[in-house]
């Protein structure tokens, strides 16, 4: 069974920018603050798969200020301004445009199936939907699957490497953003004009950054009203996700560093040492120690 | 997902099995199925409190969820995991506050996420897949307008039953991996006491 891809993270980077106005909440508290240290307190080591996490976090703080001053309040303008079916119409037309790409892709990930539904969904689409403005595919079976070459350089095995919070884009990692960049540089070698112009790529670049700002508005709102550190949980869920992605195209599981399917998920109270606190000062419990890299087994089907 | 071969010969086997021990002790006929059940009470009181949704109002979905999570989830054991290596360096009474704490949380994140009917319904995969020592059952919420929505929640034998320890959304965000992440920060920089503080936030801030 593939696992479908989550609604939010996209697939590639989104050019979608940061979230609303959220309580911060992950400072301590007064009382507690003696023992917790400003910004990157030291003893905290970075998150597994974050070592940029310093850089990452003002990125992030950086995202946030930039969509609470101009990205949301100009997605919502836009929403207002621009009429639903036109809107829908710009989001069908740019998606049906990366068809190709994502036909490429399922090619190199040797899908034939994909492959034909892509190739499929982009003619009907192309003829019948009014050169994409109608997603007419979609009601046919043949809905939209994100695919670009960060799937297909986790079909060959690239591991995501670091993760990175980029400017206006938002969550990826090093092997996801290469691929964007790649995906970006498709049409503008294959096609030329108006793919290569600077004032295409920037025009199409705001309205389908406005526009996914805009469809992710609820999940960027509950991000903030269900996470005590947004960052983080932004971070793992746009991991896990990536991961199951991959997993997908795969076959088998491509664990990420929060993957609870593959750990056996060791009750820390088992351990010989399991007394509260204060009575044994936890003898060498190494601090990352009880989340075993479980083996590789039976992934999700 | 088609037919499954396995799945049926399994069933029939579960169904010869369940006959033949039908004198003996209850005890011995602890099939796979019987991981189904938490998950199926947990879906039978979501789909009732979305019915009752506006006349039962917040605290009174709170209120009718709260022993169905009892039963249905190990609370501690997720608490634990949720802490991580770190849980047994904190105080006792710091570690049942934070049980209470989760527990809040997840009875009022239900109690506002599942909050008015409009036709949904669950389906629950009849094949009990098998992780290690835990059971894996498969859920789908079906939505009248929006695409089904893929729940999955992984369950770990306590006492006679099953218990949930883990629910993942689209079969790959586990909540649990989301929630380690989530409060490792603030546990690392402010303690228990810190997280207890921030915990009950946004328990809070569910039932708003």
């Amino acid at each position: 069974m593939a696992a479908p891809a989550p609604q939010a993270p996209a697939s590639q980077p989104a050019p979608t920018a940061e979230p609303a106005p959220a309580a911060s909440t992950d400072t301590p508290s007064p009382d507690t603050a003696a023992a917790a240290a400003p910004e990157q307190p030291r003893h905290v080591r970075h998150a597994p798969g974050d070592p940029l996490e310093g850089f990452n976090r003002v990125m992030f703080s950086f995202n946030t200020s930039l969509d609470k001053a101009i990205v949301r309040p100009a997605a919502m303008g836009y929403k207002t301004i621009v009429p639903s079916p036109a809107r829908s119409g710009l989001r069908n037309a740019l998606a049906n445009l990366n068809e190709p790409i994502v036909f490429l892709n399922d090619v190199l990930q040797l899908k034939p199936g994909n492959a034909f539904r892509t190739f499929s969904r982009f003619l009907i689409n192309s003829v019948f939907g009014l050169a994409g403005l109608f997603d007419v595919a979609n009601h046919e079976g043949l809905p939209h699957r994100k695919n670009g070459f960060g799937n297909t350089l986790g079909r060959y095995g690239v591991k995501p490497g670091p993760y990175l919070y980029l400017p206006v884009l938002g969550p990826s990692s090093l092997r996801d953003a290469v691929g964007g960049v790649g995906d970006g540089a498709v049409l503008p070698n294959a096609v030329g004009e108006p793919f290569d112009r600077t004032d295409y790529r920037i025009g199409t670049a705001v309205v389908s950054g406005l526009d996914a700002r805009i469809q992710y508005d609820s999940e960027i709102k509950t991000l903030y009203d269900t996470s005590l550190d947004p960052y983080a949980a932004l971070r793992s869920v746009y991991q896990q996700s990536r991961a199951a992605d991959i997993a997908a195209i795969t076959g088998k599981t491509d664990a990420s560093p929060d993957d609870t399917m593959e750990d056996d998920l060791k009750d820390p109270a088992a351990s010989p040492d399991a007394t509260p606190a204060e009575a044994a000062p936890a003898a060498g419990a190494a601090p990352d120690a009880t989340l075993p890299e479980a083996a590789p087994s039976a992934g999700p089907k | 997902m088609t037919a499954d071969p396995f799945r049926m010969r399994s069933l029939a086997s579960g169904i010869a099995l369940g006959l033949s021990l039908a004198s003996a002790p209850a005890i011995h006929a602890q099939t796979p199925d019987a991981a189904q059940a938490p998950v199926q009470m947990l879906c039978d009181r979501l789909i009732a409190n979305m019915k009752g949704g506006p006349q039962l109002g917040f605290s009174g979905r709170a209120a009718a969820i709260g022993p169905v999570v009892d039963r249905a989830f190990d609370l501690p054991l997720m608490t634990r995991l949720t802490i991580g290596p770190q849980w047994n360096m904190v105080s006792a009474s710091d570690q049942s506050a934070l049980v209470s704490a989760i527990r809040k949380l997840t009875v009022n994140q239900y109690a506002a996420n599942f909050d008015a009917y409009e036709g949904q319904r669950f389906t629950i995969d009849p094949k009990v897949e098998t992780r290690g020592a835990d059971r894996l059952v498969r859920t789908s919420l079906v939505q009248r307008k929006d695409p089904p929505v893929a729940i999955g929640y992984r369950l770990r034998q306590s006492g006679n039953g099953w218990k949930i320890i883990d629910v993942y959304y689209q079969n790959s965000i586990s909540q649990l991996a989301t929630r380690r992440s989530d409060f490792a920060r603030v546990f690392q920089t402010g303690g228990a006491k810190a997280l207890l503080k921030h915990l009950d936030d946004l328990a809070n801030r569910a039932g708003h």
